[in-house]
Order: C-alpha cells, then sequence, then structure tokens
C-alpha cells in the first residue's frame, strides 16, 4: 500500500492500522482457538492412553511417576476426586486411598520406637513387605502423593527434609531449627554426643543438651550409656533403619 | 536377624540405647515392656526357670555385635517388672536370683491335671521326681520342670483336694497320690 501524503494519506494510513489490527487479533484468536482444540485433543488422547495403559499405570510405579507429570502439564489430577472419570477409569483414588491408610497404621505402629518420626525409605520398605501379595508395586514417589493426600484430612502428617533424608512426621510435635540440625548431624552414624554438636555446630553445652532433652522428652531420641568409652550417645530411630543392622562401633 | 541358637531375636536387641535403662517415662515404660517379654519368650523356649542377675553368662543379659551389656540396675528394672506382673518371683530379699514364670502356677496345676488324665494315673501315686523326669513326662513340658515351681502346683492342687503330698521313704524325696 502506497502511502500518500496529506489527508487522504492518514485516512489511508488508519485504515490500514485497522486492519492490521483486525488481522493481528485474528491471529491471536485463532491461535487460542487452535490451543484450546489441542489441548482438549491432548487430553483425548491422555485419556485413551490411560485406557490403554491401566495395567502399566497400576503395575509399574516409574510408569505410573511419569504419567502423573503429564497429567499435572496438562492440567489435571487423577487423585482431584474419587468419583468422576479419572478415578473410574483407573480406580487410582481407590489405590492411594488404600496406601494412606496403610501409612497412618504403619505410622502408629512405628511410633513406640521412633516417637512419631519415620525415615521415607523405612516407610516404603515396610510398605512393600505388608503389600507383598498385592501386585502393584510401590515407589517412594506414591507414598508422597498418599501422603500429601492424609495431608488434606488434616491428620498432620507431613514430609520432612534433613539433610539428605526425607522423614515423615506423624504427631504435631514441631521441630525447631536446632533440632533439625541435630537430625540431620545423626544421619552419619545414627547417634550423635553432645561434643559432637558443640564442636560441629559451634554450640554452648546448654544449647545441645536443651535441644536433647526436648528431643528426649518427645520419645525422639534415646540414651545409650553402654559404650566403653563412657561418653553417652544420643539416638535416632527416625534416621535409622531398625531393620538394618547397627555396627559395632556405634 | 540375630538368631540364639534357633531363638529369633527381636530387632531392638540389636539396637544399643534398648541396653540402657531410659530416663524418660513414656520410653523407658515401652522399653520395659519389650524387654519382658523377650525375657518370658527365651525362657519358655528354652525351659528356664531361674535367672540370676549376677549370671555374665545369660545371653539376653548382652548382644556381643553391638558391644552393649544391661547394667545391674537395668536387669532389676526388667525383672521386678515382671514381679509386679505375676510373671515372677524373687527367690531371695536381695533380689540376686529370680524365678521366672513363663507359665503361671495356675497353668502348671492344670498340665499337671492334663498329664494325669493323659496317663490314667487318676488314683495312682507317684514320686515328685517321677513327675518331673520320669518317662511319662518325656515331651511333655512337665518334663525337666523346676522342682520349686512344680512343688507350688502341685500344693495349689492340694488344696483343692486333687491329690496329697506326703513325705517319701528317702529324706529328700516327696511323693504324691492323686485323687481326681
Amino acid at each position: 500500500m502506497r502511502r500518500r501524503p496529506g489527508i487522504g494519506g492518514l485516512q489511508t494510513a488508519a485504515a490500514a492500522r485497522d486492519q492490521y489490527r483486525q488481522l493481528g487479533e485474528n491471529v491471536a484468536k485463532i491461535r487460542t482457538d487452535l490451543m484450546k482444540e489441542q489441548l482438549t485433543t491432548f487430553r483425548t488422547q491422555l485419556e485413551d492412553f490411560a485406557r490403554k495403559h491401566k495395567n502399566d499405570i497400576r503395575k509399574n510405579p516409574a510408569f505410573r511417576s511419569q504419567f502423573h507429570n503429564m497429567c499435572t502439564k496438562v492440567g489435571v489430577d487423577p487423585l482431584a476426586s474419587n468419583k468422576g472419570f479419572w478415578a473410574e477409569l483407573l480406580g487410582i483414588g481407590d489405590f492411594y486411598y488404600e496406601l494412606g491408610v496403610q501409612i497412618v497404621d504403619i505410622c502408629l505402629a512405628t511410633r513406640p520406637h521412633n516417637g512419631g518420626l519415620i525415615n521415607l525409605q523405612e516407610l516404603c520398605s515396610l510398605l512393600r513387605q505388608r503389600r507383598k501379595s498385592d501386585r502393584e508395586a510401590v515407589s517412594e514417589d506414591d507414598c508422597l502423593r498418599a501422603i500429601s493426600k492424609l495431608k488434606v484430612l488434616g491428620n498432620g502428617y507431613e514430609v520432612i527434609s534433613i539433610g539428605k533424608r526425607k522423614l515423615v512426621r506423624s504427631v504435631p510435635t514441631e521441630l525447631n531449627k536446632d533440632h533439625n540440625e541435630i537430625l540431620e548431624l545423626a544421619q552419619a552414624k545414627g547417634f550423635v554426643t553432645v561434643v559432637e554438636v558443640e564442636r560441629r555446630l559451634s554450640w554452648t553445652t546448654g544449647r545441645a543438651i536443651d535441644a536433647f532433652d526436648t528431643l528426649l522428652d518427645e520419645g525422639l531420641a534415646m540414651i545409650d550409656d553402654g559404650h566403653k568409652d563412657g561418653v553417652r550417645r544420643y539416638w535416632f530411630p527416625c534416621v535409622s533403619s531398625i531393620s538394618t543392622p547397627v555396627g559395632a562401633d556405634g | 536377624m540375630q538368631k540364639l541358637g534357633d531363638f529369633k531375636l527381636p530387632q531392638f536387641f540389636n539396637y544399643p540405647p534398648y541396653f540402657t535403662l531410659q530416663p524418660v517415662r513414656d520410653t523407658r515404660e515401652k522399653q520395659i515392656q519389650l524387654w519382658k517379654d523377650l525375657i518370658l519368650d527365651y525362657c519358655k523356649t528354652h525351659h528356664i526357670f531361674v535367672i540370676g542377675l549376677e549370671d555374665q553368662d545369660f545371653p539376653l543379659f548382652s548382644n556381643p555385635a553391638i558391644e552393649r551389656s544391661l547394667t545391674y540396675e537395668a536387669r532389676e528394672a526388667f525383672l521386678s517388672a515382671l514381679v509386679a506382673q505375676g510373671r515372677a518371683e524373687w527367690l531371695d530379699k536381695s533380689r540376686r536370683k529370680c524365678l521366672v514364670l513363663w507359665h503361671r502356677i495356675q497353668d502348671w496345676a492344670n498340665i499337671v491335671l492334663d498329664f494325669v488324665k493323659d496317663n490314667g494315673l487318676e488314683d495312682s501315686v507317684m514320686t515328685v521326681e517321677e513327675i518331673r523326669t520320669g518317662i511319662e513326662s518325656r515331651g511333655t513340658e512337665l518334663h525337666g520342670i523346676d522342682r520349686t515351681v512344680l512343688m507350688r502346683a502341685l500344693k495349689m492342687l492340694e488344696q483343692k483336694g486333687k491329690l496329697a503330698i506326703f513325705k517319701g521313704t528317702t529324706a529328700d524325696d516327696e511323693g504324691v497320690k492323686f485323687s481326681i
């Protein structure tokens, strides 16, 4: 379009701008429509996929985890409700519900030993032992999802990270930063001593003993005066697995 | 899992803090419960009736694999808990020896009654030694039973009129006349 000087030229320019704008809006609309259509197609394809691979999703934890990731990307939450298409198609709602119940059970059963804090790894291991007869394998990812659903029920179940490990908390005990630091130190050998805490964290003896006393009172720690060096050790059942043997130098 | 002979030891036996008497009440109560069960279980499996607190060889008192042993205080605490529960008795005032009743005296009395009926001894006479070690006792829980425990069970039955105890021909043996 050739620009012409003068009012006529301005009017032409305005008309041109209008047309461009309209074109732009159309393109935007086409893009949105296209996206919506793509999304719907994607959702349908996801549903088809789920139908076809129902068994794999049920049986294979790695596959299941990937499937969940895909769902998240598309904005679908198969666990959002126990009813509806996804729950009925996959029965996955039941799977996680059942897992949740078993997890609560295990946490209650181990609470006398570990004070209500359990290593995620150990929890999964105990879960798998329980479900040996079931055809559906269980991964740590599954555990975490089940626990996040438990949270919704307000049971006080939470996953906390201490150092390299994840711990599942099933009691309302609040751990402060000092407690967390001790737990993290304890992960190396399953126990710590007062001197170790003083040295590694640069705490006073008083601060260390205070923290230990709270952890003892909460049932998260146990004392051990039996080592031949006579130094008291504080053991934390939640960072070691009761099923793995403790070394003699402990 | 660690074993003592054929006996399967529970997981807690390998966890060092369980060998130290815990100061926090709730934790200590759980600890005591675990040890009580272990002691009863072990004694029942091995037919042990008497535990000497100073006995260094009693396998439950120490675990060499983790280099831990129960202090005297801990041993006394666990056995006292069993006594309080009626599953053990101190044999001396200084609490150095403990009689473990992995069967209560009442249960032993019933076992004696079953033994008598099973062997058709309803009107017979037997010596206490025969009840303990005779042929008929082989294969039953009565075989090798601690004499003190057996006498207590027999006396309980005597009070119920099921039998009569009398002194035997030798100074150190007694006999029983059943009248069941």
